[in-house]
């Protein structure tokens, strides 16, 4: 059996869309239940629903063999996974936002960064030799510069509503960040048949949707 | 400061655990014995500058470092195959070859917590052949690893994936790269992020052929196949060469009727430039992270003075005894009677526990009091 760990929110909805397409389905009555581990209808795999910070986790101790989750979770998380396919589901950037662009520019002193990012917002800004202090904010970072917390944020955006109604423009983008599926090392040997069974499935229905 | 505590990524063994400890580095040492490799045992500290040399700096970075009392930077062993390749190029430089030395040691590095390699202290059980090179050496080693894996238990239950760093340096010489983007396209291909890869390359101006190979050799993990596979994609004639090594060893491999637990991974390449030709890792089922790793390193000695063709593989203990433990039942205690001994008249009960040592009996003293 595969263990498939699913990071909870934003994504779910759309990984267990393309996951019934590619033949792996839950059932209406297991969905509907609060269990946090479930089997698929043909019980060749099980799923389990976990914060997204902690889908690498779960992989990289082989808990779970695959997962679905963001790129920038993964590049935050420096987990040790592999990283065989893009979903194309989730698509959102990962952006430096401020009320005032040129705030940036203009600090030589120290640049105040909000961000549930810290790794990622402490290299970007490492690379181009800005001093920065990071305050690890657990949500609502967009607050944080209207508050004064912050000069800057670091965080994921989607549409761009909440910036805006925060006040926040972009001011430049990190990276970009989709769904992604990881896979566990060992597993990825161990279970070579059924890892390359379930990304062969999640693969064909991604050329169909690109062919469309 | 709590005294309960112990540091992260510390452990104890204790009784079962710690028998079941003994027992696994004992057949892995026998195993070493009956290949002919001799014991070493190297210093548990040592200077940082060996390991520096000996693993590249990123690697060494890992150790726990200090000062000596002249101001020199010291470093608890992060690995033991430098000092190794140091004993080699200087007290057995003179010594005949091929050297045939193994090792079941401790060693230290400093690991991110919640990651799967968390252990800060770790035995390695490990063997190095130096003075050879060719495929006899690196299937000897192969072999003796399989070997180790089987005698403790393990036979159906691990996979060892095998590559030859040749393969992708082969290709990547062809491009004029600097030393990040050479560590870029690596990092990709081993993270099998083909998606990654694929922009990456489309920003350098290299030919659709070598584009081609290269996002190619993340989907090259499984049997014989992929061997053929990649003589058909790769045209660089280094590149071919490696893969062709390759080939012969896995015909050997089948030969040995051994293909159920190997498997070709051309996409699993952790270093440029540490290993210079076959590299492999080693996967037990039940442990999310390689157990074991391996290869080819002729440039290590060259460190020392003498550049001379050398391969190794350590295996971690302390994953074979975390997994070992959880799938055995034969937890319980160890074979032999305990005859118990009251202490009531002292000379006596003594002159009766050494004479049933002499004749090796397990005893216990208990006390009356």
């Amino acid at each position: 059996m595969i263990t498939i760990a699913i990071a909870k929110g934003r994504m779910q909805d759309d990984a267990l869309a393309l996951l019934a397409e590619a033949g792996v389905r839950l059932s209406a009555e297991a969905l509907a239940s609060r269990k946090l581990a479930l089997e698929d209808d043909s019980g060749l795999y099980r799923f389990i629903f976990v914060k997204p910070a902690d889908v690498p986790v779960y992989v990289e101790h082989g808990i779970a063999d695959c997962g679905v989750v963001g790129r920038d979770v993964l590049l935050e998380s420096e987990a040790d996974v592999l990283l065989p396919l893009d979903l194309r589901i989730a698509r959102c950037r990962l952006v430096v936002a401020a009320i005032d662009p040129e705030v940036i520019t203009r600090s030589f002193g120290m640049l105040r960064v909000a961000t549930k990012y810290a790794r990622l917002a402490g290299a970007h800004f490492g690379a181009r030799g800005i001093p920065v202090e990071i305050i690890s904010l657990s949500g609502s970072v967009e607050l944080a510069p209207a508050l004064g917390l912050a000069d800057v944020i670091v965080d994921l955006v989607e549409t761009g509503r909440t910036l805006q109604e925060n006040g926040l423009q972009v001011v430049e983008v990190i990276t970009e960040s989709t769904g992604r599926l990881v896979v566990n090392r060992a597993s990825f040997q161990l279970k070579a048949e059924e890892i390359s069974r379930l990304t062969g499935a999640l693969e064909r229905v991604l050329q169909g949707v690109t062919t469309k | 400061m709590l005294l309960s505590k112990l540091p992260p990524g510390m452990r104890y063994y204790l009784g079962a655990e710690a028998r079941l400890r003994r027992f696994v580095e004992d057949t892995a040492m026998s195993v070493f014995e009956g290949w002919s490799y001799e014991e070493v045992l190297t210093p548990s500290v040592d200077y940082y500058a060996l390991f520096e040399q000996g693993m590249g700096v990123s690697e060494a970075q890992s150790s726990f470092r200090f000062t000596d009392t002249d101001g020199s930077m010291l470093s608890l062993r992060p690995d033991v195959t430098s000092s190794v390749a140091r004993v080699a190029a200087t007290l057995l430089a003179d010594s005949s070859r091929p050297l045939r030395l193994c090792y079941a040691s401790p060693v230290f590095r400093q690991q991110q917590q919640s990651h799967a390699e968390w252990r800060r202290e770790n035995t390695q059980l490990g063997g190095e052949l130096i003075g050879t090179g060719g495929s006899a050496a690196d299937l000897e080693v192969l072999l003796l690893a399989t070997e180790i894996l089987q005698r403790i238990g393990l036979t159906g239950s691990f996979c060892i994936t095998i590559n030859d760093v040749g393969i992708l340096n082969g290709l990547l010489s062809e491009l004029d790269l600097d030393k990040l983007a050479r560590e870029s396209i690596r990092r990709l291909i081993d993270t099998r992020d083909s998606t990654e890869l694929d922009k990456f390359l489309q920003q350098l101006s290299i030919s659709p052929a070598i584009k081609q190979s290269l996002s190619t050799i993340t989907q090259l993990t499984g049997k014989r196949e992929v061997l053929d596979k990649a003589k058909t994609i790769i045209s660089n004639s280094d590149a071919l060469v490696a893969v062709n090594k390759l080939a012969e060893l896995w015909s050997a491999i089948e030969s040995l009727g051994l293909e159920e637990a190997f498997e070709v991974d051309l996409a699993d390449v952790s270093s440029l430039d540490y290993y210079t030709g076959l590299s492999f890792k080693i996967f037990v089922r039940g442990v999310g992270y390689r157990v074991g790793r391996g290869g080819r390193y002729d440039g290590l000695t060259a460190n020392f003075g003498t550049a001379e063709p050398a391969i190794g593989f350590v295996l971690s203990l302390d994953s074979l005894v975390e997994v070992l433990g959880r799938n055995s039942s034969a937890n319980g205690k160890n074979g032999h009677e305990v005859q118990s001994l009251v202490t009531s008249e002292l000379a006596a009960t003594f002159k009766e526990a050494l004479q049933r040592r002499s004749n090796n009996e397990k005893i216990r003293i208990e006390s009356t009091s």
